[in-house]
């Protein structure tokens, strides 16, 4: 099922919804901000005018950070869907994002490293960490391929990681009182210093899932079948997960943990443009992109002036279709 | 197999003891009491043990070791026993009735339920009467219970692991819904509930005790009752209806006594994660008895189990305390791990 035949079509409509909801999320808030505005502070800015240091200094950056996260999150949460052929599969299911926040809790409290540059090598290593166990109780495990193991081994590691970096911040009050906003998940304007940082590994992630597309399209109808496509199906996938540990962790290092957007958006992009990673997956960065921003809009609107933590909307919109994907998949 | 019968004119009440019983009762009574005296002794101001016996039986009046015993730790030690109990109970039950060892009060959805609705007292209403957090919890621990059984029921093949997931889906809802609570809720209001929500006895005073005593006390005549459901369940629907049992109705009244168990606990001490789990498979691996015998040393063993993770987590890394919720999930997802191992068969699937 999807709704365009032809999924160029689909371009026109994502695109221009991504930029009515980005010129949305500059202008609303708890200062809404004219349109005419939004432009002159973009073409003659005034450090005076207090609406213009908003725009330039506040959301942009958030606006930028939402965009990045979106896209990297369900870039990796189409090719984990992908790889292992199970619609529920999501980097914040299957542990990775609780492995990478651990990494950079453990990294800046017992390694003493603190340097922004650092955070995505720290989130990388963590979260490959948590994969590999996950991947290794999958294999070892009876009928380990099934999906139900998967997720169940997800949740027990996510578990077991989770205590453990509130059990270092709870040794560790100076690393407490820094990451407390950031292991919520939420996107805020410091995501901005970290962009320089992530936006590498960001970039090469993305790159390297739309070079290897095609494959995984292959991949998603099988081992036999990517084989018999002439595909090494080990290989590509060991490739793909590396892939998804990077995305995972440029997007942690820079807002923290975001859980379900992996596993809403491409859902979504699969109803869009059908069933074609090369299609799935740059539109699950754009609807990934759009979805956040719509998510960080509703975050800073519904309870105005308070925000919502936006890995708390996340969750709260994601985990129903979770369940939903439970009955019909078990 | 010994038999202790009872007969009078009104009927037969029969028990029968498995040789194994008896042994293990007098090696947990045994871990309880060592536990007991260490808890007592060990903290950040040490008690020798003629000190201990003095303060505990003499109780002389203004000494700092009678009030750090009588105010301090026996309450806690006491309340780190009762939710342990309760817990061990409620995942032995919830497992039994499920017919799935992976259940557990925290996984399903009860614990969030109850914690969701706590923080919600606690935050909207700060000057809420103690007892009143238990009835709440149960209100909302029942809610996100049915919530996971009826979202869960429907194809019987794979039952066991879809409910574990659709619990984890559930949960997952409901914390964040507990989460934009703390963020609505006033700072200091926030606080005390997040400290509430780690899942630790530290706070423990007489009167969570009290609480946590009526509550057992009330339940446990339903514990006796839920015996008989429970073995019959122990062979499948089918065979416990050919058993006589009202198959639907004594399915229902068992999940709300778990839920009610452990909605005391957790809105006692907040959610310690996989205490449920662990003491009613770890009785279930280790000794095959039957029903009874197995609540009551689930109960045992989970007693035992917090009243450790309690003591280890404020004596290990003194005089940083570390909550037992956190200790118990860091034990109890490795354990978690070795059951998918054991149980993931296809037959399950």
């Amino acid at each position: 099922m999807r709704l365009f035949t032809n999924p160029v079509h689909a371009l026109p409509l994502i695109f221009g919804l991504l930029i009515v909801v980005a010129l949305l999320h500059l202008g609303f808030g708890a200062k809404p901000v004219a349109l005419s505005t939004i432009l002159q502070a973009f073409h003659s800015f005034d450090l005076q005018n207090f609406d213009h240091v908003i725009i330039r200094q506040m959301r942009v950056p958030r606006m930028i950070a939402a965009i990045c996260v979106g896209a990297a999150l369900s870039v990796a949460g189409a090719l984990m869907q992908g790889v292992t052929r199970n619609p529920l599969a999501d980097p914040g299911l299957l542990a990775l994002m609780s492995g990478a926040a651990f990494g950079v809790v453990v990294g800046s409290s017992f390694l003493g490293i603190e340097a922004d540059i650092w955070m995505p090598a720290l989130a990388a290593a963590g979260a490959l960490a948590a994969a590999c166990l996950v991947t290794i109780i999958a294999l070892f495990a009876p009928s380990g391929r099934s999906p139900a193991v998967l997720l169940l081994s997800g949740a027990a590691v996510s578990a077991f990681l989770n205590a453990m970096t509130s059990g270092i911040n709870l040794l560790n009050e100076e690393s407490f009182s820094t990451f407390r906003v950031w292991l919520s998940g939420a996107i805020t304007t410091d995501a901005l210093h970290m962009l320089p940082y992530a936006a590498p590994w960001l970039i090469g992630g993305l790159l390297l899932a739309l070079g290897s597309a095609r494959q995984v399209t292959a991949l998603s109808m099988g081992h036999e079948a990517a084989t018999g496509l002439g595909v090494n199906a080990t290989s590509l996938s060991i490739r793909l997960l590396l892939c998804t540990v990077v995305l995972t962790a440029s997007a942690v290092a820079m807002v923290g943990p975001l859980g379900f957007v992996g596993l809403v958006v491409p859902h979504a992009t699969r109803l869009l443009v059908g069933s074609d990673y090369r299609w799935i997956i740059p539109c699950s960065a754009l609807v990934g992109a759009l979805f956040l921003l719509m998510v960080d809009l509703a975050a800073r609107m519904v309870l105005a002036p308070v925000e919502i933590a936006t890995g708390v909307v996340t969750t709260f919109l994601g985990a129903p279709l979770f369940v939903l994907l439970v009955r019909r998949v078990l | 197999m010994s038999k202790l019968i009872y007969r009078s004119k009104y009927g037969t009440i029969s028990f029968s003891l498995e040789r194994a019983v008896p042994l293990a009762l007098v090696f947990l009574l045994v871990c309880l009491f060592v536990l007991f005296v260490l808890s007592l002794a060990l903290g950040s101001y040490d008690l020798s043990l003629s000190h201990l016996w003095q303060a505990l039986f003499a109780a002389p009046e203004g000494e700092t070791s009678t009030t750090i015993l009588w105010d301090l730790r026996l309450p806690r030690f006491l309340a780190s026993l009762l939710v342990g109990m309760m817990l061990g109970l409620s995942g032995a039950i919830l497992q039994g009735v499920t017919r799935n060892p992976l259940a557990d009060p925290s996984l399903v959805g009860v614990s969030q339920g109850a914690s969701l609705a706590v923080v919600a007292l606690i935050v909207l209403w700060p000057s809420a009467p103690l007892h009143l957090r238990p009835i709440i919890g149960f209100a909302g621990a029942l809610l996100a219970a049915s919530l996971v059984q009826w979202i869960a029921a429907g194809k019987s093949s794979s039952a066991s692991l879809r409910f574990i997931l659709v619990g984890v889906g559930i949960s997952a809802t409901i914390s964040a819904c507990t989460n934009a609570i703390l963020t609505y809720g006033q700072i200091n209001h926030a606080a005390a509930a997040l400290s509430w929500l780690a899942g630790s006895v530290h706070t423990a005073s007489w009167g969570e005790c009290l609480v946590l005593m009526f509550g057992l006390a009330v339940l446990s005549p339903c514990l006796v009752w839920a015996v008989r459901p429970l073995s019959g369940l122990r062979f499948g629907p089918e065979l416990a209806t050919g058993l006589g049992l009202h198959l639907k109705r004594d399915r229902s009244l068992l999940i709300a006594l778990a839920v009610a168990l452990a909605a005391l606990a957790v809105s006692m001490t907040g959610p310690l994660g996989f205490i449920g789990l662990i003491a009613a498979q770890l009785v279930h691996r280790l000794l095959r008895v039957g029903t009874g015998s197995h609540l009551l040393l689930s109960a045992l063993v989970g007693g035992v189990l917090v009243a450790l993770a309690d003591l280890v987590g404020r004596t290990a890394l003194a005089p940083i305390q570390l909550p037992a919720g956190l200790i118990s999930a860091a034990i109890g997802a490795p354990i978690f791990i070795a059951l998918i191992f054991r149980n993931a068969g296809p037959k399950h699937l």
